[in-house]
């Protein structure tokens, strides 16, 4: 027992002054450095964006004197920027309900027990994790009128050659981009709602199968409000990502033909990189932001209702 | 070793008070239980001698020294927790050796007490297995080991063995009183189940709403309690509370039951009643105070009652009967053969010698 | 699974699955397989009309070009980019989780903010930030890169490591705590091997958001620190001569990515879903 006693002593660590006080600020030390680069890139930008849209710089003209409202005035005579505002609303408007539709139908293939899902499951998220641009220069030349497959493969099913300028013909731009999106984002629909399907409460469906319940009513009544949550995740994720779509549009079509495809995102780069327009395009920033909030805290409240 | 001294310990968490001003002492080597109801604040006032919460008031003394400024592993003690919290990405071995490692032991000494741990909990053959390839009773063992290896002055359980199921339960348990008597280092054990409490205490700490209720060796707890809530906590099945008047005569006493029908008290329950006439009383008989009477005369305080037999529930070495005393469900615990069917009559036995006394109101035991 | 067991019927079923899961699969994988031919291409086979589905045999002068130029010089800027800005978000994000699930720093309004930030748009920040380093001398500098992009991640890092660190059980650490350890030894030895998996899965993501970015690069990037997305945008012009080049960089470009989220398939759900379905 002395041996014992002896060595516990030894075993005591006490930690100096220092270490204590490291120690007892520890929760706030490890938040520090993070909150800080968060203010610095993430906040410190918006502040002065915020001040500079109250301003009147230009590119000619850097002349810091406050004139209110007057770029957010202008946004409301500013044509183009609704334009684009509308152009980004179609893209979403079809596309999100395209890929949630295709995400579920390709969940419903793999739902039950398949010998070899994993696989196939690995080969389809490709789309999805690849860079946008990569998967808009892909269609590119997919799209391409001489060269690629796609105007190969129609002139095979028409039995006559079909022509299509896809990026530039204004009937057929916003189809090659949403063909471009909803094949890009798809299969991440497919994955959440495959995961949100696999936790389906299988007693309920068997209960179900037992009552002699038709697919529809099963879909109606099970499965559709549990994987609901699953849905308006997905749905906003892809929404908000959608909303500020560029990098597909760039790669496609550089907003062409004209301004036709241009989105608020393009726009906003337009204004700010070629024009140089500084203050209107922290309005425009800040009408982007007010118009994301409000629309993420409309589906926010919509989720906590129908919980 | 060491010995525990709590003395007007608070703690809150936000606007619950978990700890209402305890004092506690613990002597050097004893073996104490924590027991109480859900909720009470065992595991609180546990974790705040462990250092993992801080006390909002009072002072705690581990051997001699106030520790309220030191870290958990300043204090030099042990704990074995609910979910065993053993480290999934280790062997057993190396869960047994964390804590010594922590301090920096050498290796040597380390083997040798991880295999010294090892045999005493006779786990020697799965050191290189992980948690996960162990059954809920090793990993336990494991838990303790890692425990023990540490040489703590004090060993704090918080419900160790309340994952298991109740074969295990009775064998760790056992083992758990075993290994007490062969390290004899002060152990402090949280439990809700009286039971374990009864039959590992040294001593029985029954805390309620964050207060001792009452402390003292276990028989003493189970014969003497000062308050019904002591009385209904300690005893399976529950001790029989049955509403009644007193009724003083003469020398003595006796309780007359709400729906009619008298029982006499014994003379040495009497002697604190002389002035209690037409008081309301909980008559508090526990189940193990019944009898089949056997005919005869009866001893000085056991009374004779007839009743109906009604929920019989035989576990094998006794039967469980639900008969009515005062027109109150009372559960009677009886020889296993002592009754065969519902509705039969049976004569019983009552030793009133026992019985507690409780005042509703305030719920101290009156005699 | 024994196929010989099940009745008649039920195999036809399966078949039929299997038919539409290789057909559907083989949609989707088109694109990316006919981008891989035309790296392999020769100019010729390139411009074919009509278009070949395959190329004569696999040759690498697609590739070969690209080196020679110094082109794959992008592969690499990403390279350092997104694996060094992930590694300080990894670590600066994960310790900041701790105190979140731990101690509850800053209360939900913190957490709140700090998801807030990953929902800001990209446009919305790039131009001033454009302004800034423009101002700070810092375009066109890993330095500028590099914060960006672990400003970028920290949220998403943040967001799902305090997932993770929740899910271990605070005994764990309440038991490292009394066996000896202090706080930081406790993240370092049991919340660090306990959060492991989830701690790679995450950081494979904020590689990959880093390295597909676009946007940010375009507009802080000159000729230094190009990234591989900026690159291939170099190629597209009014001709279309630079297809094999266009070809070539993406296949590089999309091959590192490809293998690590192969290798995180397990957590790819949790991962994409900000952490709301757990897979
Ligand atoms: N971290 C906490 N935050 C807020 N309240 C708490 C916390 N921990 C415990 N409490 C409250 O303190 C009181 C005492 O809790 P404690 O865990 O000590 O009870 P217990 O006696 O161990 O119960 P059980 O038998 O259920 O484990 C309870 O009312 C509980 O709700
Ligand atoms: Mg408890």
């Amino acid at each position: 027992m002395t041996l014992a006693t002896s060595l516990n002593g030894a075993e005591q660590r006490r930690p100096s002054r220092l270490g204590r006080m490291l120690e007892d600020r520890l929760p706030y030390l490890i938040v520090a450095p993070a909150i800080f680069i968060l203010l610095l890139v993430g906040l410190f930008p918006l502040i002065y964006s915020l001040v500079v849209s109250f301003q009147r710089i230009t590119m000619t003209d850097n002349d810091t004197s406050f004139v209110g409202l007057l770029n957010y005035a202008e946004l409301f005579r500013d044509t183009r920027l609704w334009a684009s505002l509308g152009h980004t609303a179609i893209i979403t408007a079809v596309a999100l309900p395209l890929e949630l539709l295709i995400g579920f139908l390709m969940a419903q293939l793999f739902i039950d027990r398949l010998p070899g899902r994993q696989l196939f499951v690995a080969l389809l998220v490709l789309p999805t994790v690849i860079s946008p641009i990569v998967a808009g220069a892909t269609w590119r030349l997919m799209f391409d009128v001489r060269f690629g497959p796609i105007g190969q493969i129609l002139s095979f099913f028409a039995g006559e050659p079909v022509r299509i300028l896809w990026t530039v013909n204004p009937a057929y731009v916003y189809p090659a981009i949403i063909i471009c999106e909803v094949w890009q984002w798809s299969p991440f629909m497919f994955l959440l709602l495959l995961a949100a399907l696999s936790n389906v409460d299988q007693s309920q469906l068997e209960a179900a199968e037992i009552d002699g319940a038709s697919y529809l009513r099963v879909l109606r009544a099970i499965i559709l409000p549990s994987i609901a949550p699953v849905i308006a995740v997905a749905c906003l994720i892809r929404g908000l990502d959608l909303v500020r779509i560029f990098d597909i549009i760039w790669a496609l079509t550089e907003g062409g033909p004209g301004s036709m495809t241009e989105t608020i995102s393009l726009y906003t780069y337009v204004q700010g990189f070629s024009q140089f327009e500084i203050s209107y395009t922290a309005a425009i920033s800040f009408l982007v932001i007010a118009l994301l909030t409000i629309i993420t805290t409309l589906v926010l409240k919509r989720m906590e209702l129908a919980r | 070793m060491a010995d525990v001294k709590l003395s007007g310990v608070h703690k809150y968490y936000g606007n619950v008070h978990a700890v209402r001003g305890l004092d506690l002492t613990i002597g050097d080597g004893e073996f104490a239980v924590l027991v109480g109801p859900s909720g009470c604040g065992k595991s609180t006032l546990l974790r705040t001698i462990a250092g993992l919460e801080d006390p909002d008031d009072g002072t705690i003394t581990i051997g001699g020294a106030v520790v309220n400024d030191l870290r958990p592993r300043e204090r030099n003690i042990a704990m074995v927790f609910q979910n065993y919290a053993l480290y999934p990405y280790l062997t057993v071995n190396d869960n047994i050796a964390f804590g010594l490692r922590a301090r920096k032991t050498p290796e040597i000494e380390i083997r040798k007490r991880v295999g010294e741990a090892a045999e005493m909990l006779g786990i020697g053959s799965l050191l290189q297995r992980y948690p996960r390839q162990l059954s809920g009773g090793q990993r336990q063992r494991v838990a303790i080991g890692r425990a023990i290896v540490r040489k703590a002055d004090l060993f704090l359980f918080d419900e160790p063995l309340s994952n298991l199921d109740a074969q295990l339960r009775d064998e760790m348990r056992t083992e758990i009183k075993r290994l007490h008597h062969e390290i004899t280092t002060t152990m402090i054990y949280v439990t809700h189940d009286q039971v374990e409490a009864m039959t590992l205490a040294d001593r029985i700490v029954l805390l309620r709403d964050g207060k001792i209720e009452q402390q003292g060796a276990p028989l003493e707890l189970f014969e003497q309690p000062r308050t019904g809530f002591v009385a209904g906590f300690l005893g399976s099945p529950s001790i029989n509370l049955i509403p009644a008047t007193l009724k003083i005569n003469g020398g003595g006493a006796a309780v007359v039951f709400e729906s009619g029908g008298t029982m006499t008290l014994p003379s040495a329950k009497t002697t604190s009643l002389t002035s209690a006439e037409g008081r309301q009383v909980l008559v508090g008989i526990r189940p193990q105070h019944f009898s089949r009477a056997g005919g005869g005369s009866l001893r000085d305080g056991v009374v004779a009652y007839s009743a109906v037999a009604d929920l019989i529930q035989p576990t094998g070495t006794r039967t469980f009967t639900t008969i009515k005393i005062g027109g109150v469900d009372v559960v009677a615990e009886l020889q296993a053969h002592d009754v065969s069917r519902h509705g039969e009559r049976i004569d019983l036995a009552i030793d009133l010698n026992r019985v507690v006394l409780i005042d509703p109101a305030s719920g101290l035991v009156i005699a | 699974m024994k196929v010989g067991k099940l009745p008649a019927r039920k195999v036809r079923i399966l078949g039929l699955r299997y038919l539409g899961a290789t057909v559907v699969t083989l949609l989707f994988l088109f694109p990316v397989y006919w981008l891989f031919m035309i790296s392999f291409k020769t100019p010729d086979e390139i411009y074919h009309v009509p278009p070949l589905w395959v190329p004569a045999q696999i040759q690498f002068s697609n590739y070969y070009v690209l080196f020679k130029d110094g082109d794959v010089v992008a592969i690499l800027n990403s390279l350092i980019v997104a694996g060094v800005s992930s590694g300080i978000a990894i670590v600066l994000g994960t310790l900041c989780a701790y105190s979140l699930a731990r101690f509850g720093t800053g209360g939900e309004n913190l957490a709140m903010w700090i998801i807030s930030q990953r929902m800001i748009p990209p446009i919305a920040v790039v131009f001033p930030i454009f302004l800034l380093y423009v101002h700070f001398g810092m375009v066109d500098g890993f330095f500028g890169l590099i914060l960006l992009y672990t400003a970028f991640n920290l949220p998403y890092v943040i967001w799902m490591m305090r997932g993770y660190i929740v899910d271990v059980p605070l005994e764990l650490e309440e038991s490292a705590l009394v066996d000896g350890l202090n706080r930081w030894e406790v993240i370092w030895k049991v919340v660090f091997p306990m959060v492991r998996s989830g701690l790679m899965a995450t950081s494979v993501f904020t590689f990959v958001f880093a390295w597909n970015d676009f946007l940010f690069a375009l507009v802080l990037t000159r000729t230094e620190v190009i990234t591989f997305p900026v690159q291939l945008t170099h190629y597209f012009g009014g001709q279309s001569n630079f297809w094999g080049k266009i070809a070539a960089m993406s296949v590089l470009g999309t091959l590192p990515i490809f293998v690590a989220v192969s290798v995180m398939q397990r957590y790819l759900v949790r991962g994409i879903s900000l952490g709301a379905v757990k897979g």
